[in-house]
């Protein structure tokens, strides 16, 4: 009997090319998931890859995946549908910060609190690059855009804290300065058996900050491990992520150490037991209709 | 995943030294494509001359690894290794000269020589040190061909005098 070859990291890269800026962050974080992917195993017919609308968003063409960019703000309803519909697969949903948390920002708490089994990769970069340059809602306060040429008032919203407290699962944060950490920190969390927050910091090279670009982190991430952290310790990763936009912490802010049943799992657990005691599909009908 | 080197073997060694060099000859072509894509002909030549020599240089461990240990399977994986060889990310820049694009494969070549002059600390296997100790002089000699071939290039700043349009989605 022959066995498959081990997948490549190869076999995850479409015949697209990225046109990115030269120099993004995103180019890492889509060579890191080739990799995560092919650590994983599951054949890219196996999966479904989920964005909105953005220069991060553009990521699953560059997979062989099946990719869909879809709307402005709505990758997650949408990977939500699909792991529902064929829970079989692994399903990815990728964005940026201004479709994530400003006009995606009222999905956010209802995939966290529903825990469907998916992965969520925020590639935030502080800044509405596609559009060129305007003030994003993880914008640091302070911060100069053409939409804000005296420099921001508004406090930038913070992603971690924001699904740590809607309850999610399994939260992170990575930089494409940090090849090896990210890559596996996105291994880890697409194999979280729930919904996974992945907060990338993957600086724009062309509109965002000199400070904070992919050298500076080199500089100014702490690993969380390196720090003792334990990631079971809910309360303590709250604390840490409090500090987002001010430290660049990088790892496993949380893990649930007993992750609870999906959504996706009690669905499909309650279909099968409403579907021992229900009447024969053909017999549905006749329930509303009057007979002669 | 962080290397043991202490338990390299030969083979190992070899199929690692392979990678370095594909991984780095898949991200110049990276490089020149980006540089293509935004109207800069020479760096994005310089970056495709770069990619043959890597892909010439992973042919040639690739050949002395099969009449070594043939067909045996490969232990070591991408995984094992990131940027050995190969220029981070963001070291390109949209509209870079093909001076600037020289500097960025110098301080690749840099950054291998350290790599293998690091991993030499902890190599105990008489020809595994061989085969690194090869391999960092090699990339010595890489060294200086970019120095000589930046030196022979005009005095720019193009990057720093640009003044055109940043990058433009595309």
């Amino acid at each position: 009997m022959s066995t498959a070859a081990p997948l490549l990291a190869k076999d995850f890269k479409s015949d697209l090319k990225p046109i990115w800026c030269p120099g993004c962050g995103d180019f890492g974080v889509v060579a890191g998931l080739y990799r995560a992917l092919a650590a994983i195993g599951r054949p890219p017919h196996e999966i479904a890859f989920v964005s909105g609308i953005g220069c991060s968003s553009r990521i699953p063409g560059y997979t062989t995946a099946y990719g869909f960019n879809t709307v402005h703000g709505r990758a997650l309803p949408i990977a939500q549908g699909i792991k529902l519909a064929r829970p079989e697969l692994l399903v990815l949903c990728a964005g940026g910060d201004g479709d994530g948390f400003s006009i995606g920002g009222g999905h956010v708490p209802h995939a966290v609190r529903r825990n469907i089994d998916f992965t969520y990769i925020v590639m935030d970069n502080q800044v509405y690059g596609l559009t060129k340059g305007q003030l994003s809602p993880t914008s640091p306060k302070g911060l100069k855009t053409v939409t804000s040429v005296f420099g921001s008032i508004e406090s930038p919203i913070n992603p971690l804290l924001q699904v740590l407290s809607y309850g999610a699962g399994f939260v992170a944060q990575a930089t494409p300065a940090d090849m090896s950490g990210m890559t596996a920190i996105l291994e880890e969390a697409i194999r979280y058996p729930g919904f996974a927050y992945v907060n990338v910091q993957s600086p724009c090279v062309t509109y965002g900050e000199d400070e904070n670009d992919l050298k500076a982190h080199k500089t100014k991430m702490k690993s969380l491990s390196k720090m003792g952290h334990d990631p079971a310790d809910y309360l303590k990763a709250l604390e840490l992520a409090t500090h987002y936009g001010v430290e660049l912490y990088t790892g496993v802010f949380y893990r649930n150490p007993n992750p609870p049943p999906t959504y996706d799992q009690q669905i499909t657990e309650r279909h099968a037991a409403l579907a021992a005691g229900a009447p024969k599909r053909e017999r549905v009908l006749d329930m509303f209709a009057q007979k002669p | 995943m962080a290397l043991d080197f202490k338990k390299l073997t030969l083979q190992d060694a070899l199929d690692l030294a392979i990678l370095v060099e594909q991984e780095a000859r898949e991200r110049y072509e990276e490089f020149a494509y980006q540089m293509s894509t935004h109207a800069t002909p020479a760096a994005a030549d310089f970056f495709r001359l770069m990619m043959t020599y890597e892909a010439k240089h992973a042919t040639q461990l690739a050949a002395r690894r099969e009449a070594l240990f043939g067909s045996a399977a490969v232990r070591v994986n991408r995984n094992d290794l990131w940027d050995v060889e190969a220029p981070e990310y963001d070291e390109a820049r949209a509209f870079m000269s093909a001076k600037s694009a020289m500097a960025v494969a110098l301080e690749a070549e840099r950054k291998a020589f350290r790599f293998f002059d690091d991993a030499l600390h902890s190599i105990t296997d008489a020809n595994v040190r061989a085969l690194f100790e090869e391999l960092r002089e090699d990339e010595r000699h890489h060294e200086a061909l970019v120095i000589e071939a930046i030196s022979k290039q005009p005095d720019d700043a193009a990057g720093a005098q640009f003044e055109g349009d940043e990058p433009v989605a595309q």
